[in-house]
């Protein structure tokens, strides 16, 4: 019953993989990105911790990896999106809010 | 057993997707595509190398894990700052 938790991390890691070939610019890249990283590894490591036979401290240390994870990636994305702005990327949509409040 | 072929096949399928990014990486029309694929393939090695650790019994190499985890994020904060600073396309 927990191999669900496996196949939901798999599928998310295949579609945000697609989602980064075949989307237009950066920024929508880096939502199928964030979102693929941050659901699809946490999923898989809290299956892992689940169902592996092992001592008390190696399941802490897997969680600890899935906190880091879910820790460090949203703030590795949120300054990608706004050093990509800074360099120069235009995003191609019709309304950027991001530019009202930053002229 | 079972559970052992379903983490074979997820071993394999993160495998495949890292290197459907990689044509990402080489082609990107511009720098931040590509700094986004590696950092894409990168949390998907720390997830390749925790079903390994599972996979061969052998847990010291989740060590391995978190530390090139927190190696990847100091390398995207600095990539960041880096193209915040460079400006001008």
């Amino acid at each position: 019953m927990l191999e669900v938790l496996l196949l939901f991390g798999e599928a998310v890691m295949l579609f945000g993989a697609l989602g980064i070939l075949r989307f237009p610019d950066v920024y929508t890249r880096l939502h199928a990105a964030s979102k693929c990283d941050t659901g699809g590894a946490m999923s898989i490591i809290l299956y892992l911790v689940l169902t592996m036979d092992a001592p008390g401290i190696v399941k802490a240390k897997f969680l600890v990896l899935a906190f880091l994870i879910a820790m460090i990636n949203p703030m590795v994305s949120h300054a990608l999106a706004r050093g990509a702005y800074r360099y120069g990327v235009k995003p191609e949509v019709v309304v950027d809010m991001y530019a009202w409040d930053n002229p | 057993m079972a559970q052992e072929g379903l983490l074979v096949s997820a071993f394999y399928l993160l495998v495949f997707t890292a290197m459907l990014i990689t044509y990402r990486v080489l082609r990107g029309p511009t720098l931040p595509d590509r700094v986004v694929g590696l950092n894409t393939i990168t949390t998907k090695v720390v997830v390749i190398i925790a079903i390994v650790a599972v996979m061969r019994g052998e847990y010291y190499l989740i060590d391995l894990a978190i530390v090139l985890l927190m190696v990847n994020s100091v390398g995207g904060l600095i990539l960041a700052k880096y193209m915040e600073r460079a400006g001008g396309a």
